[in-house]
């Protein structure tokens, strides 16, 4: 497979979509593959996905704006929180819940880029904690609104018209199609000259400054549009659940993101829906095999860090490189060092835009 | 601990001054373990422009080996020096093994240091349960000392306040006064030239991530004499330092210990005042001082 990749540069596309279709295929094909339906398809599968779609948010903002944020779970959490206050405490309907939910938790993610985004790098990741402990502090003590400890439960699912969500494989179907719409909608935006404008700014914030474009209402607006994603993701999770408690916003839980994001790879926004698959088996399965199940997981996490930085994403491409340098450099190696550019439109519409902006600059 | 702080604040309604006096001088004790914590936290930070994510589980590692060594010895001193040789040598055998080569990547070292804490975390929970534990402190000193307005207060947390007094001015004078301080000062501010100076800059680097490490494994026999040692600790004094060195200005010494001062009133304050969201303020306090101040109460405005 690796030799295929490094002979043909046209024929590189073509297999990652191939690879791409089969894990789709399996996907789709997923809770008739399985042995204990009941047991796999809300643990592996349904967990998986919403996992992966929170975790694609994060990897949005860091791979889109070069932000990291660890409050991504925190904003799903809320998320969950407002769908489940919505069901628990109102009896509301679960139509009314889901918007309502996804508006809170969007809302939550405003707010808190608002904070943070007047910080950068690293200051950045340990606000986006800190305030996810604030969250996880107050879900844990706020008796009135989140039931402290206790949490927001049951939270069932219903049937919505023809809809019917309480059963397991529609819910797990209509979570696959969800996440492939997040995903669509990430590289949609990635494209459109609002997300060409936020690669600009994580690339270099001084240059489209000075171009006289705002920077931070552009990290705010793009911190706003994956709190959506991430609210998206919180929803998927609370019906999966069944309930929602702090341990949802807790340390624990902004973690595993976060290692979903980086055994998947930081910079793909599906790779995530690899490590979230790797994520859950090994904690799911790993008692089979050792009682620290957290000494393992750290164990992979480092892992990935130190030998695959892009994660498993990013093996399939390693390991081409490994093989071509063993059989001596050529001059697809250089092609294949260039980081992956958007399509060649895209980048003019760009180089126009900035033209125009240029113009527009001179003008005044 | 809250709960342990709270009551005792409680029981001592011998007037509105007296109380207010008591709260404060808990806040303040409970600010020098933060103190302590961060203080190793900042002194890495400055020099590195790298966090680690498991100082917290320095922390509770310090905390566990003074345990451990107390008890056998019923040395206190002897348990806080293990500590903090024995969290010092981890911290340099990690730098050298997992950061040294990601100097420059911040985030890496960042997410490397988180699956340390992760591991670390496991591993005690294995090691020592999920029970609270606390380093015994010698009888001599398990007395109160009469002070003027405030009644007895417990001798254990006056020392622990002038210990980390003694420690910060310690800090400020090795870093302000002498020529290491004025090498690793030199670091802080270009660490190139520095090393273009002759100065061995990698050898620096290691001392003081070894340095850190050990302070936090002290900050865990300081700290496990007051507070219960238990699993969840780690991840809760990585915050409260995260919080103090963000409040108070990264790299800045002054700045950790205005920021430890500030957070342990604060959460203390509220507990008394608004005991359900002490939470809540205390991080409150940081986004307040962010929003206000990004770089911190102390911190230069160039970062």
């Amino acid at each position: 497979m690796s030799t295929d990749q490094t002979t043909s540069m046209r024929r590189k596309p073509r297999l990652g979509a191939v690879l791409w279709l089969a894990f789709l295929i399996f996907a789709f094909a997923f809770p008739y593959l399985v042995d204990r339906p009941k047991f796999w398809i809300p643990n592996i599968g349904i967990k998986s996905i919403w996992l992966g779609v929170v975790a694609m948010s994060l990897v949005f903002l860091n791979r889109y704006v070069g932000l990291l944020s660890l409050a991504q779970m925190t904003i799903a959490g809320i998320s969950a929180y407002g769908a489940g206050f919505v069901i628990v405490k109102m009896d509301g309907p679960i139509m009314m819940a889901i918007p309502i939910g996804l508006l809170v938790g969007t809302l939550a993610g405003f707010l808190i880029a608002l904070v943070a985004v007047r910080t950068k790098a690293i200051y950045f990741l340990m606000i986006t904690l800190a305030i996810g402990q604030v969250v996880y502090s107050f879900a844990s003590q706020s008796i009135e609104v989140t039931n402290a400890r206790r949490g927001l439960a049951p939270i069932k699912r219903e049937d919505v018209g023809f809809m019917h969500f309480t059963e397991l494989h529609i819910f797990y179907y209509v979570a696959l199609i969800v996440a492939i719409g997040c995903y669509v909608l990430c590289r949609y935006i990635a494209a459109t000259s609002f997300g060409l404008a936020l690669q600009g700014i994580k690339d270099s914030p001084e240059r489209m400054s000075a171009l006289g474009y705002n920077v931070n209402r552009y990290r705010i607006a793009a911190m706003t549009f994956s709190s959506f994603i991430a609210s998206v993701g919180g929803i998927i999770m609370v019906f999966d659940r069944a309930q929602v408690d702090p341990d949802v916003v807790a340390l624990p839980a902004t973690l595993d993101i976060l290692i979903v994001a980086v055994v998947g790879g930081i910079g793909s926004l599906s790779g995530v829906f690899f490590g979230a698959l790797v994520l859950t088996l090994l904690d799911n399965f790993s008692q089979n095999l050792t009682e620290r199940y957290m000494t393992l997981t750290g164990l992979v996490f480092i892992a990935v860090l130190l030998f695959a930085p892009a994660g498993l994403a990013g093996i399939g491409k390693q390991l081409s490189a490994l093989f071509a340098r063993l059989k001596g450099p050529t001059i697809q190696d250089a092609a294949e060092a260039d980081p992956p550019q958007t399509s060649p439109a895209a980048t003019a519409e760009d180089a126009q835009e900035t033209q125009d902006e240029l113009s527009k600059g001179s003008q005044r | 601990m809250s709960k342990h702080e709270f009551q005792y604040s409680k029981r001592c309604k011998a007037g509105e001054m007296t109380q207010f006096l008591l709260i404060t001088f808990n806040g303040l004790t409970l600010g020098a373990v933060y103190f302590l914590v961060a203080s190793g936290l900042t002194l890495i930070f400055g020099l590195m422009r790298v966090i680690t994510m498991a100082h917290g589980t320095s922390y509770l590692l310090g905390g566990y080996i003074g345990y451990v060594v107390v008890r056998e010895t019923g040395n206190w001193i002897l348990g806080a020096l293990a500590a903090s040789v024995g969290v010092g040598l981890l911290g340099l055998l990690i730098h050298q093994l997992l950061i040294r080569k990601f100097q420059d990547d911040d985030m890496r070292v960042a997410l490397i240091t988180l699956g340390l804490s992760l591991i670390g975390t496991d591993l005690m929970l294995a090691a020592f349960g999920g029970t609270a534990t606390q380093v015994a402190i010698p009888k001599a000193l398990q007395i109160g000392v009469e002070l003027p307005l405030l009644g007895t207060y417990p001798l254990i947390r006056i020392l622990l306040l002038l210990i980390a007094i003694g420690v910060g001015f310690g800090l400020w004078f090795f870093v302000n006064k002498t020529r290491y301080g004025a090498v690793v000062r030199a670091g802080v501010d270009d660490s190139q030239m520095t090393a273009a100076t002759g100065i061995n800059i990698k050898v620096v680097f290691a001392a003081i991530f070894a340095f850190g490490s050990a302070l936090a494994g002290f900050a865990g026999v300081a700290g496990g004499s007051l507070f219960p040692l238990m699993p969840g600790q780690d991840g809760t004094y990585l915050l409260f330092s995260l919080v103090v060195v963000i409040a108070g200005g990264m790299g800045s010494i002054a700045g950790a210990a205005i920021g430890a001062g500030l957070v342990g009133l604060v959460s203390q304050f509220s507990l008394v005042y608004f005991p359900t969201y002490a939470l809540v303020f205390t991080f409150a306090l940081m986004v307040i001082v962010l929003a206000v101040r990004p770089q911190g109460l102390m911190g230069k405005a160039t970062v």
